[in-house]
């Protein structure tokens, strides 16, 4: 059975970061590709997606799905439950009015859609029940920089040569088999 | 003149420092902190007593009539939804456009937004007749198949607020993730217990910010709307009415730049104070304020423009009964609230106009105060002449609120400020991650500016707009 | 909450009041007021008090107009050159006859002259502003030259209260009444700010507690409830009497007949001021009214070939739809 390795290096130049991806990227170490990276960053960059390469986020897929859902559920919510109240014809309005259908229409439309983001955020970026990252470290909350990678026997030294050579400040790493 | 620095924020500041100045906040205010929420506390008292009295013997004792049938209580929620609004202005649009300045208050703001929401709720809850009945208005599957009446814009009103409130609190709640995962990392005791549950497992994984940003930018852009249909909703209650002074078409536009226009002075009254309260005044600095009071400024204009229309319109429509309410309010028994109103809503904001006034903290205090008191006496001048004076003349008459609307409306301000400051407790009131954002943002401009394109090789990094939610 | 349903009768429920409304009206009551047979005795408004519960709330509490009376009857001083005829030596008879005609009304001086506001909308002879302005002082009444005008509740055809209530307590039956639903009120009071009669009556007080001290609470109408706070209420067209008769009519087999019961105020009312019937039946004396008059349901602006009819229907401008006309009182000059 081979041996499995979890390193985290921490960085606190996001140059250096970028500089280390970019070799990652062009294979300077066989076997890892820049893929397989995960980076945790105490900020939001966009920059992150020119080294990483465009990685699909779906949330809004799941948006969509909240909008239709809060456009045609809550249309025929009102409609339906309306038709059933016949006790209620009012003011010589119709049984169906469709002007106040249409604001209360928009307000689920804006509820659902705004429920279903923030369940699609919490499933799809693996928060609430998902996997967490076994090394993690405090400064990444502070002003730091990690590069997290799966390695096995042949990329480990390489890797972590090619950490020390982007001024690395602190390598974790975890073993198992 | 002197040359002011235009910089939002020192861009030098240490990461670290901006964490620990953020943490330490929600551990060592200064004493008027405590001063404030003792005051909260017993202003809150007061209403609940008033509002017992009130449970207890039932409307009568607020001094509504016949004519009178809602009064201060619909205007103060009106105001309260109104100061909601600035918040969702400041931080989803300003989010939007991508203004940088926003990222320092725009936390407190939507706190801000989500609590007055609160406050706003409890009002139509107080004015109720029959307030344990309330759960009627919510449309729920019952055996009798009675449902609420859609037709009825207090039920968009119930709609929209639930809306909003859910909205505003889970884009709060959503923003304050990655910061709630920075308390966990350093909180100990009970924080300790509530930020490892409330930070959902936040790591800042590359997978996780990626999500988060298109989230953020999603909820931003579904906010905007929101905020708008809200107050439009919340102007239905009087414009779908056929009253006199109520039925008035630009009611939308006008309630929703005067919602905006009361929440920026709300923001620039709580600003002064978090930034005194919690020592803050390394991040929310004297450039963003004037910023602040700017974009005030221009909302002023807006709405000032848009009440002297109304006036116009009713003006010009000449229809009779609009216009006797017009003139109740110009120089009938209103006229001391109208004239007080048009004073500090209408008038003041042009001191704004000044920088020296724009920097000076104890005048903007003051300033702020006297705009949301003006706003405040506006929406009474909405809902009251028109009530006291409708179409049929023998139902004219005039009723002042008593002492226990006026303790429940007192008693308001010290809920608001009760829930509000305990949050500001709980939570970090400054966004941390936003803050270390905009120095890095700004600090890449500034170096971007100085070495013009000599780094164009590594143009990942410098020099580099910002793109978002592509 | 079925879509067949929906699809089904779609039409049905898209129908507002200009295409005839969603109901089959059974009846459609409705009421005529003479106002040139009404002299303001408040017998109806007495009548209204006894039969349905309404409870007498006080002199504190009714100068702060938190009085309940579902049926009013408003004074206007509408005139307020209005005077006496009084024979003098100008105007007696013989003058006239030796050739000197009285002057005509407007010409007379009345001796006590009441201030006559700008605009149209006028109480006592006085604008709103004037009334309760700063320098507004409690108005003098006239001694001559007041109107007055019974007001119910409307029971309008499109109502302005109903479509506003958040819960549905208020809703249009099939016989052309505007409901109130107790029960279901929640006591947003909405319906009564959109109200531009001013017709709907909130219970601010437990008036219960004190309005009926004993034995007067035996006198309460056992047909109907007694209503506590949160509450709002109005007139009825005293709908329990409705029921009784259009029971019995069922139990007989029969359509209910004109005449064969009228509602509180209309059988108390000494110079049959108000009349009360079913619309829909076109020899009910109600309904002859309407048609003499050339008075519609519908629309919000009679076309009348003789100008001269007096029928009315108060703020029909508005689109309320009222189903009480108003017979316009004509003056002697």
């Amino acid at each position: 059975m081979r041996k499995k390795y979890s390193v985290m290096g921490l960085f606190s130049d996001f140059e250096e970061v970028f500089c280390a991806l970019e070799d990652i990227k062009k294979n300077k170490v066989p076997g890892v590709t820049v893929d397989d990276v995960r980076l945790m960053s105490p900020i939001e960059h966009p920059e992150i997606d020119e080294v990483l390469g465009e990685r699909p986020s779906h949330v809004r897929r799941v948006t969509l799905c909240g909008s239709l859902f809060g456009i045609i559920g809550g249309f025929y919510f009102l409609v339906t439950s309306q038709s059933d109240f016949l006790v209620q014809p009012q003011g010589g309005k119709p049984v169906v009015p469709i002007p106040s259908n249409i604001v209360l229409t928009y307000e689920m439309f804006i509820l659902f859609s705004v429920i279903a983001t923030v369940l699609g955020f919490l499933v799809l970026s693996g928060l609430l029940f998902g996997k967490r990252e076994k090394l993690y470290s405090e400064k990444v909350g502070v002003d730091q920089i990690a590069i997290v990678l799966d390695l096995n026997e042949e990329t480990y030294e390489p890797i972590k040569a090619l950490f020390r050579q982007h001024k690395v400040l602190e390598i974790r790493e975890e073993v198992s088999k | 003149m002197k040359h002011i620095d235009e910089k939002a924020i020192d861009e030098e500041i240490k990461w670290a420092k901006i964490n620990e100045d953020v943490l330490r906040h929600m551990e060592t205010p200064r004493k008027a902190y405590w001063i404030a929420l003792a005051t909260s506390f017993i202003m809150f008292l007061v209403g609940l007593t008033a509002e017992v009295y009130q449970y207890r013997y039932g409307l009568g004792v607020a001094d509504l009539n016949r004519s009178h049938m809602w009064g201060l209580y619909i205007a103060t929620f009106i105001f309260w939804v109104g100061a909601s609004h600035a918040g969702t202005l400041l931080s989803a649009f300003l989010h939007i456009i991508h203004a940088e300045w926003r990222r320092t208050i725009y936390r407190f703001a939507e706190a801000m937004t989500s609590v007055a929401l609160m406050t706003a709720a409890i009002f139509p809850m107080i004015h109720l007749g029959r307030v344990w009945n309330l759960y009627w208005v919510v449309p729920y599957v019952s055996d009798r198949e009675i449902w609420s009446n859609f037709r009825s814009p207090l039920v968009w009103d119930a709609f929209a607020i639930t809306t909003y409130l859910t909205c505003s609190l889970t884009f709060l709640y959503v923003g304050m993730i990655p910061d709630l995962a920075i308390c966990r990392d350093n909180a100990r005791g009970w924080r300790k217990k509530l930020y490892v549950v409330l930070s959902v497992g936040w790591q800042g994984t590359d997978r996780q910010w990626r999500n988060f940003r298109k989230t953020y930018m999603t909820m931003a852009c579904f906010l905007l709307p929101l905020a708008i249909s809200v107050h439009s909703v919340v102007s239905s209650d009087f414009a779908v009415s056929l009253m006199p002074g109520w039925h008035v078409t630009s009611f939308p536009p006008y309630f929703v730049a005067g919602a905006l226009y009361s929440g920026c002075a709300g923001i620039m009254t709580l600003f002064i104070i978090m930034r005194y309260f919690f020592r803050l005044e390394d991040y929310m600095t004297v450039n963003i304020m004037e910023k602040l009071c700017k974009m005030t400024f221009a909302i002023a204009m807006v709405w000032t423009y848009l009440i002297l229309a109304e006036f116009a319109a009713v003006w010009y429509g000449h229809n009779q009964a609009d216009k006797e309410v017009l003139l109740a309010k110009f120089y009938g028994p209103f006229a001391p609230y109208f004239w007080a109103m048009m004073f500090l809503a209408v008038v003041l904001p042009f001191t704004l106009a000044f920088q020296r006034l724009r920097r000076n903290m104890a005048a903007l205090m003051v300033l702020s105060i006297l705009f949301n008191i003006g706003m405040w006496l506006e929406r009474w001048m909405i809902v009251s002449p028109t009530l006291s004076h409708a179409y049929n003349p023998e139902s004219w008459n005039m009723l002042w609120p008593s002492i226990v609307q006026w303790c429940i409306v007192f008693g308001s301000l010290g809920w608001f400020g009760m829930i509000f400051l305990v949050f500001c407790k709980i939570f970090p009131m400054v966004s941390m991650y936003e803050v270390k954002e905009m120095v890095f943002h700004q600090k890449k401009d500034l170096l971007g500016h100085k070495h013009g394109h000599s780094h164009a090789g590594s143009g990942h990094v410098v020099g580099k707009p910002s793109v978002e939610g592509a | 909450m079925s879509i067949t349903n929906l699809i089904n009768d779609w039409s049905r429920y898209r129908k507002g009041a200009e295409e005839g409304g969603f109901h089959e009206y059974e009846h459609q009551w409705a009421m005529v007021v003479d106002l040139n047979k009404c002299i303001g005795c408040n017998a109806c408004s007495v009548a209204c008090y006894a039969e349905n519960n309404l409870p007498v709330v006080g002199e504190t509490r009714f100068a702060k107009n938190q009085g309940m009376h579902w049926m009013r009857v408003e004074r206007f001083w509408d005139e307020p050159d209005l005077q006496p005829y009084v024979a003098t030596a100008s105007n007696s008879l013989d003058a006239w006859i030796e050739g000197n005609p009285p002057a005509p009304r407007s010409a007379l001086k009345p001796s006590n002259p009441a201030p006559i506001a700008e605009g149209m909308l006028e109480r006592d002879g006085k604008g709103f502003n004037e009334q309760f302005g700063f320098h507004g002082t409690k108005s003098e009444y006239q001694d001559f030259g007041g109107s007055f005008l019974p007001m119910m509740c409307q029971q309008c055809h499109s109502a302005t209260c109903e479509p506003v209530c958040p819960v549905a307590a208020t809703y249009h039956t099939p016989d052309g009444l505007n409901a109130q639903v107790y029960n279901r009120c929640i006591g947003s009071r909405y319906c009564s700010n959109n109200c531009p009669y001013r017709l709907r009556f909130f219970n601010f007080w437990s008036y219960y507690e004190d309005a009926w001290p004993e034995p007067l609470h035996m006198q309460l109408n056992p047909d109907l409830t007694v209503r506590d706070k949160g509450v709002m209420e109005k007139c009825t067209f005293c709908v329990h009497r409705i029921r009784v008769v259009k029971d019995e009519a069922r139990m007989e087999n029969r359509k209910v007949k004109d005449g064969e019961f009228a509602t509180a105020c209309v059988q108390s009312c000494p110079t049959s001021a108000l009349v009360f019937g079913d619309k829909m039946d076109p020899d009910s004396q109600v309904a002859k009214l309407w048609n003499a008059h050339q008075v519609k349901q519908g629309p919000y602006k009679q076309t009348k070939e003789n100008k001269e009819l007096r029928g009315y229907r108060i703020l029909e401008g508005l689109n309320t739809d009222p189903s009480v006309m108003y017979l316009e009182r004509v003056r002697e000059v």
